[in-house]
């Protein structure tokens, strides 16, 4: 079974990177976000420092949002996702290797994310880097569990960009909020403990065991 | 010795009924065919022994093994290629086949998908993405499955859409072989002439009723 | 079906007598010594606050009921709630405002129960649309009902996470007491019959929309048998 969920994740990142769409894509429209972001707030230095959290957030949440849009494109054509419900997997696995799929692309932006941030907003906080990164891997694991949760329920809707981000910014609300609080305390202190932390992880548990049972239900026929 | 068996199947969509009452038993080495016009309600009674529908009423089994319970394990035992070829574009032959291999769990080696890539003829292109095949080599690709998955159960519905000639000639040997090494069949055709090279049982879909052809007329 | 509509006839003029009963209890009531008269907005604001988190509960509660048992009538109660369920929080929002610019001086503040009615509201809103966007009925009853037991699960976590962070974080800039105000003595009883009231209305409501629903799916059905017996 881990091999399945490993092939359908490989699928989908080859995929990715034989045509260069998703990855790209994500990137510099996170690069655009920045760039709107700047424009807006104009933030000094100080000011930078105090934002950071908040960019950083804001960005991955509508990167992913973006990325998430097309987690299901690929299994459109051919009739490619009947095939997948027709193979002798339990439906979580299916999820999983979707998830991990979408996952490994999420990071790999979010990985380039936090230095161009620092660059661009001028914020000398490298030594907080690594946790910085570490936030941001705990809380797009949650994000992306809940987020390919929510790109199978619109996949066949109209408008389903619009409705994927409709459904989804109430719902990770408490992930942006422990988020963004974790990583001031982060900056702030260095300190990396603290019940946002706490919050993130339950976040990401109750995501992680929620999202394959409510993929099954939705894939049932 | 393989066997299904499916008694008084029985299938709605809302308010809307399909099926009213369909038995079916078949075993190793036949081939059950499906005639039936358009809507008559073939691909959903392959569905539905696919479990890729879920059985509203009656009961279906392959071997012992109660397909609604055990979806999975039956799922394994069934390859179903239906009016979809199931690929990736992206992908090669080789690794749309290697992908197969691995979500159905299968103990394939390297050089047997290569083997049933070279037997459907298309050898040449094993590397190129299977974006830019035609309608044809799809289905010849998709086909390579049952070479490659060798499968107690074989669902095919309108398999020869898309194949000229020579590819219905070709298909109808590789269901031959299928059928000798022990293959149970189903399939699903609106065209009685290109079935007619096979060894197989007709059977006719009408109303929601199954019934053996020469029988009732 | 007969039965139905009589019984929902009758549980609107209830409800009607009751919203009236109420309303001459909530004019009725004393001023409060600090709010005034705006203190009387509290008796629409609080109960239809309870009414949309009641509703949504009872929403969880056919969504299970559909996945669970595949239950049209657990369906259509589950396409019925989610607007009357909106139509509450909108309320809910909207009174806060306009109580919270006498007392607090500005229309809208950031405090963690507004905060989490504004993302119900969204929720709800999220709900409407979803099962509006998806074209096959069936796919689209259950993707809605997976989308409220998410929402059910997410709710409480989004309230606790609001709360902290608007006290642990930024101390209000309002007094606590006027945040949370308790009512009590002689104000309680018209909250109390408002509180029915609005019960009262939201089953009502419910009822009457299921009553629509339950038409136009079977005008759907009639215009479908009739398209596939003539194709």
């Amino acid at each position: 079974m881990l091999r399945a969920i490993y092939r359908l994740a490989w699928k989908d990142v080859m995929g990715d990177f034989r045509h260069r769409s998703t990855f790209s894509s994500m990137l510099f429209f996170s690069l655009a976000v920045l760039l709107v972001f700047q424009a807006a707030f104009e933030p000094d230095h100080q000011e930078a420092q105090r934002l950071v959290p908040g960019l950083l957030w804001s960005t991955v949440l509508f990167t992913t949002i973006m990325g998430l849009g097309r987690v299901f494109q690929s299994e459109e054509e051919n009739g490619a996702f009947e095939g997948l419900l027709l193979a002798p997997l339990p439906r979580g696995a299916l999820f999983f290797g979707k998830w991990l799929g979408n996952l490994v692309l999420s990071l790999l932006v979010m990985g380039m994310l936090v230095p161009l941030t620092l660059i661009l907003f001028n914020v000398n906080i490298w030594s907080h880097v690594p946790m910085l990164m570490f936030l941001l891997f705990l809380g797009t694991m949650g994000l992306t569990a809940l987020g390919v949760l929510l790109a199978a329920m619109t996949q066949t809707a109209r408008s389903r960009e619009t409705l994927l981000a409709l459904l989804l910014l109430p719902l990770v609300a408490p992930l942006l909020i422990a988020g963004v609080q974790a990583m001031a305390e982060v900056i702030a202190n260095g300190n990396l403990n603290g019940p946002w932390l706490n919050l993130l992880l339950i976040f990401d548990a109750i995501y992680l065991a929620l999202a394959p049972w409510g993929f099954g239900w939705l894939v049932e026929e | 010795m393989t066997q299904l068996r499916a008694v008084d199947i029985a299938h709605r969509f809302g308010r809307r009924v399909v099926l009213r009452s369909v038995t079916l038993n078949c075993v190793a080495g036949e081939c059950a065919v499906l005639y039936g016009a358009n809507g008559s309600g073939k691909s959903t009674l392959l569905s539905l022994l696919a479990t890729r529908l879920r059985i509203q009423q009656g009961h279906c089994h392959i071997d012992d093994l109660d397909i609604k319970i055990h979806g999975e394990a039956a799922r394994k035992r069934t390859l179903f290629i239906g009016h979809h070829s199931h690929l990736y574009g992206h992908l090669s032959p080789l690794e749309n086949l290697i992908f197969f291999r691995d979500i159905y769990q299968l103990d394939v080696g390297r050089e047997e998908l290569i083997e049933a890539i070279a037997k459907v003829g298309l050898a040449p292109f094993i590397h190129q993405p299977v974006r830019w095949f035609s309608a044809g080599m799809k289905k010849r690709l998709s086909l390579a499955r049952i070479l490659a998955g060798r499968p107690a159960v074989l669902l095919l519905d309108e398999p020869y859409s898309a194949l000229d000639h020579e590819g219905v000639r070709w298909l109808n040997g590789v269901i031959d072989t299928f059928q000798k090494q022990g293959g149970l069949v189903v399939l699903a055709s609106h065209d009685p002439e290109r079935v007619a090279a096979l060894n197989h049982t007709p059977w006719r879909l009408d109303g929601g009723v199954l019934q053996p052809v020469g029988e009732t007329q | 079906m007969q039965r139905l509509i009589a019984f929902n006839r009758w549980l609107g003029w209830l409800t009607l007598g009751l919203l009236a009963a109420a309303l001459w209890l909530v004019f009725d009531a004393p001023m409060d010594y600090q709010q005034g008269n705006s203190v009387r907005i509290l008796y629409i604001h609080v109960p239809s606050a309870k009414m949309a988190l009641f509703v949504y509960l009872a929403l969880t509660v056919f969504s299970v009921w559909f996945l669970w048992k595949k239950s049209e009538t657990a369906d259509i109660l589950t396409e019925a709630a989610a607007p009357v369920g909106a139509a509450f929080a909108m309320v809910t929002l909207a009174s806060g405002s306009l109580w919270g610019k006498p007392m607090w001086g500005t229309w809208w503040a950031w405090d963690a129960r507004l905060t989490s009615m504004l993302v119900l509201l969204i929720l709800y809103v999220g709900i409407i649309a979803l099962r509006n966007g998806i074209d096959d009925p069936i796919k689209g009853a259950r993707a809605t009902a997976v989308l409220c037991i998410l929402g059910a699960v997410d709710l409480p976590i989004i309230h606790f996470s609001v709360v902290w962070w608007r006290t642990l974080h930024q101390p209000p800039s309002f007094s606590k007491a006027s945040a949370s105000p308790a009512i009590s003595g002689p104000l309680l009883p018209p909250l109390i019959w408002m509180s029915i009231a609005f019960t009262f209305l939201g089953a009502y409501l419910i009822i009457l929309k299921t009553r629509e629903i339950r038409a136009r799916r079977t005008l759907d059905t009639i215009e479908a048998e009739r398209t596939f017996t003539h194709a």
